[in-house]
């Protein structure tokens, strides 16, 4: 039997606190509720085999190693840091460990959230990954980060918010498990640029109005006509270059893209629900960590979402969410469903 | 026969296309073995294999020959493939599908 050692009266008082810093505490207030109450309306069936968290254990310290691939693709490459060891004087080294820093704290002090997987994950990175490799990714298990070819893109480590963007592909696939392609996809890619910038800005502790919300500032040379790879306040205004051509993606679902490259334009369409994250905030003002984001991150951790999620369902989820968290009828609720209705998504 | 390698994804998602046309017979003499080394029955089974978040997709064409390919896959004769198509190929930016 599943047992809560906090009583119900006390964590419904936990649950409606509103300030800031008691949010995480809160949120594991309310799945205890919510657990308390599934498990009333069953108390007569057999014990499920794998019984919830009723509340949220606290969260662990990073267990970083950063590796070097040494230009090689052989992953992950030699060990360069370890978690408490000092900065080795590589930039791309010292900028991923701070960078798994950065993201852990958000997670932890933000979210309740114990490391990508919720148990306390070590955090593995590689740095100088192929021969002027212009990329970063995720393979299911690490970071991996590219130099960068030197022409448009700079080594990827420079931008913490693609730092962050890596590490949530992570959280996704140990949560609603998004499939990677068409809708799906461009709500996986979503999530990793929502919580991508969240990092960001916690980090600079920057209010929605201050925050660039751009999606990797600072990775293009100078050689390139543009500002990031994205721009969740305006989505398809990131670049505008001779070579490179515009930023595709879409601000809303009038614009939507079909295409079969690119998994389906998972990176292109992700510009409508990033738009969508960036109104609710821009609506409600203040720390984009704040209520946006505990709706957002509610919703990735509701087990609501299939894993072929469509725009319509995702939407659908975040204001159930935020119905939940602020009720029907708040300001947050609203700004919800106001900006599910700018970008043309149907809730 | 033209050949032709289109990378799409990638955290940036900038897709970036090199071709290549083997026109002459010294250049036909020398692609021919390159294009046939590679299994193109074996790529359609990994056509819907699900891509690593953030990796590149490849797109291949050789004459009437097609592949998709998560970059994982990329290796051995596609790899072979894929680098002289971008040491030798012109390159141009290509254009993601189309509005809606």
């Amino acid at each position: 039997m599943l047992c809560s050692i906090v009583p119900p009266y006390m964590l419904r008082r936990i649950a409606a606190q509103s300030e800031p810093r008691l949010w995480a505490v809160a949120r594991a207030a309310k799945e205890s509720l919510l657990h308390i109450k599934d498990l009333q309306a069953v108390r007569a069936a057999p014990a499920p085999s794998t019984p919830p968290s009723v509340v949220a254990a606290k969260p662990s310290p990073p267990k970083r190693t950063i590796y070097d691939a040494d230009t090689s693709e052989n992953l992950p490459g030699r060990v360069v840091r370890k978690e408490g060891a000092a900065p080795i004087g590589d930039a791309a080294a010292d900028e991923a460990y701070d960078g798994l820093g950065s993201t852990h704290r958000l997670y932890a002090e933000i979210f309740g959230r114990d490391s990508i997987d919720g148990a306390g994950l070590a955090l593995d990175a590689t740095v100088h990954y192929g021969n002027l490799y212009d990329n970063a990714f995720w393979d299911g298990n690490q970071m991996v980060f590219g130099d960068g070819d030197g022409e448009i893109f700079q080594r990827f480590t420079k931008s913490v918010s693609v730092i962050g963007h890596e590490l949530a592909h992570g959280v996704t696939q140990f949560t609603a498990g998004l499939n990677y392609r068409n809708q799906a996809g461009a709500l996986n890619e979503s999530m990793s640029d929502v919580f991508g910038v969240l990092v960001e800005q916690y980090l600079k502790k920057e209010t929605t109005e201050q925050a660039s919300w751009l999606i990797g500032e600072g990775l293009f040379t100078d050689k390139v006509q543009g500002a990031a790879l994205r721009s969740m306040k305006a989505p398809g205004t990131a670049y505008d270059d001779d070579i490179l051509g515009k930023d595709p993606q879409p601000d809303s679902m009038d614009t939507y893209v079909r295409t079969s490259a690119d998994n389906g334009g998972v990176h292109i369409n992700s510009g409508i629900p990033n738009r969508a994250f960036y109104l609710v905030a821009s609506e409600l003002g203040g720390n984009a960590w704040g209520a946006p984001g505990q709706i957002w991150y509610g919703t990735l951790t509701s087990g609501s979402l299939p894993s072929a999620c469509t725009f319509g369902k995702f939407a659908k989820t975040t204001a159930a969410t935020a119905e939940e968290l602020f009720g029907v009828g708040s300001v947050e609720h609203d700004a919800v469903l106001k900006a599910w209705e700018t970008v043309k998504v149907k809730v | 026969m033209k050949i032709t390698v289109q990378r799409s994804g990638g955290i940036a998602a900038m897709t970036r296309v090199w071709s290549v046309e083997a026109v002459s017979d010294d250049d036909k003499e020398r692609w021919m073995p390159i294009v046939e080394a590679c299994p193109w029955d074996e790529a359609k089974s990994q056509a819907r294999t699900v891509n690593e978040p953030d990796r590149f997709m490849y797109s291949i064409r050789a004459g009437q020959r097609r592949a998709t390919l998560p970059e994982r896959a990329v290796t051995g004769p596609w790899q072979e493939l894929v680098e002289c198509a971008k040491a030798e190929g012109s390159e141009s930016r290509g254009r993601l599908g189309a509005r809606r």
